[in-house]
């Protein structure tokens, strides 16, 4: 059956290639057509809803700029030279940074051990753990950040209530009231929420490690904590590697939704990333100009952190192996 | 060595801090739902974690549904998801069948601008993306929303379907078109069906993120007829300061919530590798 089958491809093979060469004017021209149809409509809406918004918000970066026509003034690089002597956009640069080392250490060290443990160890429920880890990554930031308030909520809230059964009277810190060290808060849901999906990537790694590198090692007498030092480690460093820029990218590109939904910058400006910032300064002060050069300063840092991290931690693939 | 770790302590040990974890994630998950049953009075003079009481407030539901507007969310992010995912797919997959098989003068470079766009972070576009849907007269309006999101979605869908497609083999199409059947015919009949789990892949991954999508959202939209399901929880969210209603935003949380959750059982596997394929460079 399969050999008629690829007989008959093979014969169709053979006419397609004298009918080709017969009509060879007219199929060039179709396959042009064809090729113009599929890419032309994408490109054009690619380039309209994100190559010209990209291009045009460098271009705003250089004016003073309220949202109505008649006061767009161009100043230059005046918006740059401000944001120098701007506090809190170093306030929020420093936040944003602090988040991306946060959740870094966080999740590669919970995710690690999950990623480990759910496939070393063989545990009965993996599969099921695995899953239910996996949950947080398919939920809103939005509900996330509801339910953490709510975690968080200085009189019905689940942290009070739940230190209160230790104390003799009721606890009640605003969590997300200090000045100092809320973005601290900010931590935990960040981390929770990471998890499951750098889990997923290193549980693949893992997976890729043949069964007989372990087998070898244990033959020889290599115990789980060895075996994890010298194999699994230097064998999963590529996907970590990969894990850790990704997180910092997602972190100074999106971290700001979170924020917006928990603290939205506040108190005093203290919670502040980059990216509600921009928000801020754009949607509800109206400078424009000014937010869409926070938005190009959020660009150079992305791009800066991912060329040094790379340098960096290529350095120590070199000591790895 | 198959049975992997050997010293039980440290198995046990381990255990308790999967189960200890499993529980952080799912316990939120089930007070959502028993606090979307209770009425302020019992969120003020109970504790958190305590049960709901008889009767439970089903009610609440209902409330948040037509009160709140839920329904009116709810559908808009309904008809947003779904329409910029069937646009978004359609415009990634013609793309990429194209450069997966018709490679032609610079497709490699349009390929490489597609990925590279992926880097770029999308705050920087959100000040102009709000100008240019409002000079088409396209903010407030759903359909606006929908092509925004949609292309949001072409790099990543072409992505990953163009090494879908690379991994189809060759032979069918040729059949096809000796057959008779156009370029177009092949693409149609041939090649989406054949395609079927790679588009699948994609568009759920695509529903997932239009789904949870905010901050697009709330800037386009500002007029409630138009809110989606997580620019509706936020907004409600914001008024609690006026009008504490604690169990109605729970159940508002749990609207939104559940859709995805059923998804996530129907396609966990899909989920979890077309997700982590956009990270996997």
């Amino acid at each position: 059956m399969t050999r008629i089958y690829s007989s008959v491809i093979l014969l169709k093979l053979f006419w397609k290639g004298r009918f080709n060469r017969m009509k060879l004017g007219t199929t060039k021209w179709q396959r042009n057509l064809f090729i113009a149809t599929f890419i032309l409509p994408t490109f054009l809406f690619f380039c309209v809803f994100t190559i010209y918004p990209v291009a045009q918000a460098m271009y705003y970066s250089l004016f003073d700029w309220s949202g109505s026509s008649d006061n767009k003034k161009f100043i230059g690089l005046d918006n740059f030279k401000e944001m120098i002597h701007d506090p809190i956009v170093w306030n929020a640069m420093g936040n944003d940074y602090f988040l991306v080392i946060g959740k870094i250490i966080g999740i590669m060290i919970l995710a690690t051990f999950f990623a480990i443990a759910l496939t070393r160890f063989r545990f009965k429920l993996s599969n099921f753990f695995r899953s239910i880890f996996f949950i947080p990554n398919v939920i809103s930031v939005v509900v996330i950040g509801v339910l953490w308030n709510f975690i968080y909520n200085p009189q019905i809230g689940f942290l009070n209530s739940f230190l209160s059964l230790f104390t003799k009277d009721k606890v009640d810190i605003t969590w997300l009231g200090f000045t100092n060290h809320t973005i601290w808060m900010l931590l935990p849901p960040a981390i929770w929420a990471g998890i499951g999906f750098y889990m997923i990537l290193l549980i693949a790694a893992i997976q890729s490690i043949p069964e007989s590198y372990y087998e070898a090692s244990g033959l020889e007498g290599a115990g789980q904590w060895t075996q994890f030092r010298y194999i699994t480690l230097p064998l999963i460093w590529e996907q970590m590697k990969v894990s850790i820029l990704n997180i910092m990218m997602t972190t100074l590109n999106g971290s700001f939704v979170i924020v917006l939904i928990m603290t939205n910058g506040g108190p005093d400006n203290s919670t502040q990333v980059m990216g509600s910032y921009l928000y801020q300064m754009a949607f509800s002060q109206y400078h424009f100009g000014y937010g869409a050069a926070i938005g190009v300063l959020i660009l150079i840092a992305s791009l800066i952190t991912t060329v040094i991290m790379q340098k960096l931690m290529h350095q120590e693939t070199i000591e790895v192996s | 060595m198959k049975s992997g770790i050997s010293n039980p302590i440290i198995k046990i040990i381990f255990y308790a801090i999967l189960v200890i974890w499993g529980i952080s994630v799912l316990y939120p998950l089930l007070w959502t739902l028993l606090d979307a049953l209770k009425n302020n009075d019992q969120f003020f003079r109970k504790m958190p974690w305590s049960l709901p009481d008889f009767p439970l407030l089903w009610s609440n539901f209902t409330y948040v549904w037509s009160e709140f507007s839920f329904g009116t969310y709810f559908t808009n992010s309904v008809v947003v998801t779904l329409g910029s995912t069937l646009l978004g797919l359609f415009l990634a997959a013609s793309t990429a069948y194209v450069l997966a098989r018709y490679p032609f003068k610079g497709s490699s470079a349009l390929f490489l601008l597609y990925i590279s766009s992926m880097m770029i972070p999308f705050s920087l576009a959100l000040i102009p993306l709000f100008f240019l849907l409002n000079s088409m007269h396209l903010t407030n309006s759903s359909f606006g929303l929908t092509l925004v999101y949609a292309s949001t979605l072409i790099a990543f869908g072409i992505f990953v379907l163009v090494g879908f497609f690379k991994s189809l083999p060759k032979e069918l199409e040729e059949a096809a078109s000796i057959d008779g059947a156009s370029y177009y015919g092949i693409f149609f009949r041939v090649m989406l069906p054949l395609s079927q789990p790679g588009l699948i892949t994609v568009g759920i991954v695509n529903v997932l993120n239009i789904w949870n999508e905010y901050i697009i959202g709330t800037i386009l939209v500002n007029d409630p007829v138009h809110y989606t399901l997580p620019v509706g929880i936020a907004m409600m969210q914001a008024q609690m300061q006026y009008r504490t209603e604690w169990g109605p935003l729970f159940a508002g949380l749990l609207i939104t919530i559940v859709p995805i959750l059923v998804m996530y059982m129907f396609f966990q596997k899909q989920i979890a590798s077309g997700i982590t394929a956009g990270a996997v460079k």
